[in-house]
């Protein structure tokens, strides 16, 4: 199995300008202009106050690691080379939780709690991917 | 509370299939087998069934109209959920509510699954829902690798862990407990004891996640039959009923493999005691949680059992790790759970497994496994759901 049948990111027409940006490597959030709140993943109102009027700001790319685990197993074949690989959710500055890989860390040194900031994957097949970076 | 269907309907027959591995049957003739017994054991036959609720439907299992057209049945109502576990309480609780409402007089609650046959659903290339638009409902990220819904479980169980202290060992007392109980079960696939080293030893899935802390890969079939308070008592079994229940949780502050507050996905962090709105089956039912004599739970994975514990307020938030050793949801114990060995250890059939083993026990009927005097029985998952059956001894 190749690298190119690992699963693209379903992109919707709510979450289309958070893929955009990141091919621009550039972290953005929803907020609401109403209530002031930003979410992810990107919805098609505030989830929060549930107006209509949603505008893409920068994010910091900081945050902490709020959850990790590291796969053994090979669900996806695409993946079976991988493996052991991390997954983790960061909870970011601005609050909402994004999901990703962390790199430049063994996982055995994973931890909850830990700074991280944003990075980005080499572009493929038009998808930029987020990834984090412990801070240094 | 205007109304309530507190007592109203029983489950009045349940009947399986044999429960294994790489099973030679079609899921639909499993169903049989399954909806044969239960029949004989009711004493009703199949004119007498006139509802029908699937539970795991499209893409793994049965879907209705194929049912009822295999097994010749003339239904006036129909429910059907689909792929995933989580919906087996509202399967029940709509079978109820449509006998209740007068739809239907006899519902089979039907689950009927080779997952075995249809492995690759879950969590691999064949599993259509971490890909379809905005994605998965276990915290599934495919491009990142995560894609079954143990990788939710995981994600739940490394937070707790790393909030409250909480070991890989003692999450081991939830399997090795479970497997304790199948061992008393004769339909139960896990046929050998599973000790602590055995635990500890075995490889890791998806950390904190070991083999056996994930449930089985399993075939079979479980229906249970449904029909109000009234026809049951007329029929050959002591009913069973249903005395109060209430429905999934969902929300912004919710993950289906997480207590309220853990902080995963986007759920708040911040932790507390159970509110009343999550207590509500036990105002149905008019019992107290202390008067229930064991819990039944969803046990996909050891760590639900866990947050099935906090979530209905059998200890406090961060506790339950701890509160699970020493043989306290053993048979014998304070709060027996699983007892015929659930997911983890009998058999994987959409939870049914458990709800057959409360209908046992209720009669009285569930021999060495038997809970003195139960009388209330709980049936309550992680995501929040419950019904409680109260015995008509």
């Amino acid at each position: 199995m190749s690298e190119r049948t690992k699963p693209r990111p379903r992109i919707t027409p709510d979450s289309q300008p958070f893929w955009d940006a990141l091919r621009e490597r550039k972290l953005v959030l929803p907020h609401c202009a109403a209530c002031g709140k930003p979410h992810l993943p990107p919805g098609p109102v505030c989830p929060f106050c549930f107006s209509d009027r949603l505008e893409w700001r920068p994010a910091s790319g900081r945050g902490t690691i709020s959850t990790w685990t590291v796969v053994h197993k090979a669900w996806f074949p695409a993946f079976a080379a991988d493996i052991p690989y991390n997954v983790v959710q960061v909870e970011l500055e601005e609050g909402p939780r994004l999901t990703a890989k962390l790199v430049g860390l063994p996982n055995d040194r994973l931890k909850v709690g830990l700074p991280v900031t944003i990075d980005f994957e080499e572009e493929r097949d038009g998808i930029t991917l987020p990834r984090f970076r412990p801070v240094p | 509370m205007a109304y309530s269907i507190r007592d109203q309907t029983a489950i009045v027959g349940i009947g399986q299939s044999e429960f294994g591995r790489f099973l030679p049957d079609s899921q639909l003739k499993l169903g049989a087998k399954a909806l044969k017994a239960a029949l004989d054991d009711a004493g009703l036959t199949r004119a007498d069934v006139d509802g029908v609720a699937i539970h795991l439907g499209w893409p793994l299992g049965v879907d209705y109209d194929r049912l009822a057209e295999a097994y010749g049945l003339s239904l006036r109502w129909v429910s059907q959920t689909w792929l995933h576990g989580r919906f087996v309480t509202s399967a029940l609780q709509q079978a109820a509510m449509a006998v209740a409402c007068g739809l239907a007089s006899v519902v089979a609650c039907v689950t009927a699954i080779s997952f075995t046959r249809e492995r690759q659903i879950l969590g691999g290339p064949g599993d259509a829902e971490g890909t379809r638009e905005d994605g998965g409902t276990h915290g599934e990220s495919p491009p990142y690798g995560l894609t079954a819904p143990a990788g939710g479980a995981a994600l739940a169980m490394q937070r707790y862990m790393a909030l409250y202290g909480a070991t890989s060992a003692e999450l081991a007392a939830v399997p090795i407990a479970f497997r304790k109980h199948a061992l008393k079960s004769p339909h139960a696939v896990m046929k050998t004891p599973l000790t602590l080293a055995e635990h500890q030893a075995s490889r890791m899935v998806v950390d904190p996640l070991r083999l056996y802390d994930c449930c089985l890969i399993t075939d079979g079939a479980a229906v249970v039959l449904v029909t109000s308070a009234e026809r049951a008592r007329d029929l050959k079994q002591a009913p069973v009923y249903i005395a109060g229940m209430q429905g999934l949780r969902s929300g912004r502050d919710e993950f289906i493999f997480a207590p309220r507050g853990l902080g995963i996905n986007q759920q708040p962090a911040r932790r507390e005691q159970p509110p009343e709105r999550d207590l509500a089956v036990y105002r149905m039912a008019g019992i107290e949680r202390k008067d229930v004599a064991g819990l039944y739970t969803y046990d996909a994975f050891s760590p639900v059992v866990l947050f099935v514990l906090e979530r209905f307020g059998f200890c406090g938030p961060g506790e339950a790790a701890s509160w699970v050793q020493n043989g306290r949801i053993e048979l014998g114990g304070e709060l027996p759970m699983n007892t015929s060995g659930g997911l983890l250890s009998e058999a994987h059939v959409g939870g049914w497994n458990s709800i057959l083993e409360i209908v046992r026990q209720l009669r009285g009927a569930a021999g060495e496994r038997q809970i003195p005097k139960a009388r209330h029985l709980q049936w309550g998952t992680a995501w929040g759901d419950s019904v409680i059956f109260r015995s008509a001894r």
